[in-house]
C-alpha cells in the first residue's frame, strides 16, 4: 500500500542537501526532486498539517527552486511579452509583478500559468512552472522578434518563498525589505544580503502575507540557512509542497496540470481576470473571445464538504439527482476548515449552492459548490 | 522506528495484539509515517463481519488514501471511537490509543501469515 516509485534522474534543487539533513520525503515534481514534507525534530514540527498551521498561524519557509526561471530581454520585450501572453503588463508598472497565462493560440488551452517581473520596456523576467517552463520558452523564442532574446535562466536562481503573518519579521531580521517599508503586493526589488543579489517580491501561492526570495543559485543554501535562524524566534518551520498544496487548494488557486491544462481554458477556470481583454493581441485571443461570449460550457468551482470525504483529482461528480455534471480537478483536505475541498470543473447547468455528489471511490459523498476561497486571503495590506 | 516484540505483524502493515479471544489490530509505526498525517479513518460497525486479507475500512492521509485489511476472518467486537474525532492519534501512537478495531475470529484461526516483530522489519528492508 506504501511502495514509492524510485527517484531517478531527477534535477535536484541547490537546497537538496539541506532538505535530506531535515529529513525530508522527497518526490517527483515536474521533474525535481522536491520535499514533499518534512520530519517532525525537537526544533520544527513535521508533517502536512503541522507545516500548514505554521503558515497559516506564523510562519514557513518553503523551497521553490524548482520554479522556472527566464527573461526577455531586448529592445520592446515588454510589447513581445504582452502581445504573447494573456495579462496587460500595461496595468501595472515597471517594477511590479504580474499573474499571467500562456496560452495555446488556435486552442485557447493554457500552456503554463506563470508570474512576470516588469522589470523595464526592454526585460521581462519570468517564473514558469518547473515542468512547463522549456515549453513557455520554446514558445516565447519561436516568436521573438528582431533583436529580442529569450534565455531559459532555469538554474540561475534559487527560489525561497517565506509565508505567513510573520513573514516580515523574518525579512526584516535578514534587513531585507518589506510590506512594512513599503513594498506593496506583487512589487519587486533587487536587494541585497549580506553582500549578496537577492530580488525580494511580495507574492507567493499561499493566500498568506508573504515574500519569494530569488537569491543566485550557489547562494541559495546560506540564505535558507539564514531565513530558517532569522524566523525562529517567530516559530518559523521548512515547509513542503504538500502543505503548499493544501494552502493554495484553500485559496482555490488553480495548478496547472490540473486546475489549468491545454485542456482547460482561462475561461473554465475562471481566470479571465488575468486576461487583457481589451489588448489587440495575446496567444489565444480569438477563441478565448469567442468562448467568453458564447459563455463556456463548463466552470471551475469550489465544493466543500457536507460529510467525511476527501475528494481527489478526477473523482466524477453528479448533481443531487445523479445526473453526471464533471469532475474533480484538485481536493484535499483543508487543515484550517477541517474538511473535504476541492476545485471541480462543473458544467453550466450547475449554479453556486448547488448541492452535488462526488464518487468517492464508489460512495456518494454529499458536497455544495461555493466561490472559493475556502480561507479569506490575507495577501494585501 | 519501533516494533513492538509482544506484537503479530502483517505484510499489510498492521499489528495484532491477540488476547481474551479476540484481536486487537492497528497500522505499524512505518505505516502511519509512510502516509504522513492522517485525517480521516473509516472502520467497520460493531458487529460487522470481516473477511481475511479483504478491505475492511480506510485511512485517508493529506496525501492518499489505503484501505484497512482484516487480518481475520471474524466479527467486529469493537472499533475505537476516538478515531473519529482525533484520527491523528494513529500517527502519535500508533500501537496504544491510535488502535482501529477488535475482531473476535470465527473458530479457530490460523497464525501462519502473521510476522513477528524481527521478520515484519525483515521484509520492511527486502521492500
Amino acid at each position: 500500500m506504501l511502495a514509492s516509485a524510485p527517484v531517478t534522474s531527477l534535477r535536484r534543487s541547490p537546497l537538496h542537501e539541506r532538505h535530506v539533513a531535515l529529513g525530508a520525503k522527497m518526490a517527483d515534481f515536474g521533474g525535481w526532486e522536491m520535499p514533499i514534507e518534512y520530519q517532525a525534530s525537537d526544533r520544527y514540527g513535521g508533517g502536512v498539517v503541522k507545516e500548514h498551521t505554521a503558515v497559516r498561524e506564523a510562519v514557513g519557509v518553503f523551497d521553490v527552486s524548482h520554479l522556472g526561471k527566464a527573461d526577455v530581454r531586448g529592445p520592446g520585450a515588454a510589447d513581445f511579452v504582452n502581445a504573447a501572453l494573456t495579462n496587460d503588463l500595461r496595468r501595472i508598472g515597471a517594477g511590479k509583478a504580474q499573474y499571467t497565462l500562456c496560452c495555446d493560440d488556435e486552442s485557447g488551452g493554457v500552456v503554463d500559468d506563470l508570474i512576470a517581473y516588469y522589470r523595464s520596456d526592454d526585460e521581462v523576467f519570468l517564473i514558469p512552472n518547473a515542468a512547463n517552463t522549456a515549453e513557455v520558452v520554446r514558445r516565447l523564442q519561436a516568436a521573438a522578434p528582431e533583436g529580442v532574446e529569450v534565455r531559459d535562466l532555469h538554474e540561475s536562481f534559487g527560489i525561497l518563498a517565506v509565508q505567513g503573518p510573520r513573514a516580515d519579521d523574518v525579512l526584516e531580521a535578514l534587513e531585507l525589505p518589506t510590506g512594512k517599508n513599503g513594498l506593496e503586493y506583487m512589487a519587486f526589488v533587487e536587494a541585497s544580503w549580506e553582500g549578496r543579489s537577492v530580488i525580494v517580491c511580495r507574492t507567493g501561492y499561499t493566500g498568506e502575507r508573504g515574500y519569494e526570495l530569488l537569491p543566485r543559485w550557489d547562494d541559495a543554501p546560506a540564505l535558507w540557512d539564514a531565513v530558517l535562524a532569522a524566523g525562529e524566534s517567530s516559530g518559523i518551520r521548512p515547509a513542503g509542497l504538500g502543505a503548499r498544496d493544501t494552502l493554495r487548494t484553500e485559496m482555490g488557486y488553480p495548478l496547472h496540470g490540473q486546475d489549468l491544462s491545454l485542456d482547460i481554458t482561462p475561461v473554465q477556470a475562471r481566470v479571465g481576470w488575468a486576461v487583457g481583454w481589451k489588448k489587440p493581441a495575446f496567444w489565444g485571443r480569438d477563441v478565448l473571445v469567442a468562448e467568453k461570449e458564447a459563455g463556456a460550457r463548463r466552470l471551475l468551482w469550489g465544493l466543500e464538504g457536507l460529510e467525511r470525504a476527501i475528494p481527489r483529482s478526477h473523482m466524477a461528480v453528479a448533481s443531487s439527482s445523479g445526473e453526471a455534471v464533471g469532475e474533480v480537478t484538485s481536493g484535499t483536505f483543508s487543515p484550517t476548515r477541517k474538511i473535504g475541498i476541492a476545485l471541480a470543473l462543473l458544467d453550466r447547468s450547475v449554479s453556486e449552492g448547488d448541492e452535488v455528489q462526488v464518487d468517492v471511490r464508489g460512495r456518494p459523498a454529499r458536497f455544495r459548490v461555493v466561490r472559493p476561497p475556502f480561507v479569506a486571503a490575507s495577501t494585501s495590506d | 522506528m519501533l516494533y513492538p516484540e509482544d506484537l503479530q505483524y502483517t505484510k499489510d502493515h498492521e499489528w495484532v495484539r491477540s488476547a481474551d479471544g479476540t484481536w486487537r489490530v492497528g497500522v505499524t509505526d512505518f505505516a502511519q509515517e509512510a502516509l504522513g498525517d492522517i485525517v480521516f479513518v473509516t472502520l467497520p460497525d460493531v458487529g460487522a463481519e470481516v473477511t481475511a486479507g479483504q478491505p475492511c475500512g480506510e485511512i485517508e492521509s493529506t496525501k492518499s488514501v489505503s484501505d484497512v485489511y482484516a487480518p481475520v476472518t471474524g466479527t467486529v467486537v469493537a472499533r475505537n471511537e476516538s478515531l473519529d474525532t482525533a484520527p491523528e492519534l494513529i500517527n502519535s501512537d500508533p500501537y496504544g490509543d491510535g488502535w482501529m478495531m477488535e475482531i473476535r475470529p470465527d473458530g479457530d484461526p490460523s497464525t501462519a501469515d502473521l510476522l513477528d516483530a524481527a521478520a515484519y522489519q525483515e521484509g520492511l528492508a527486502d521492500s
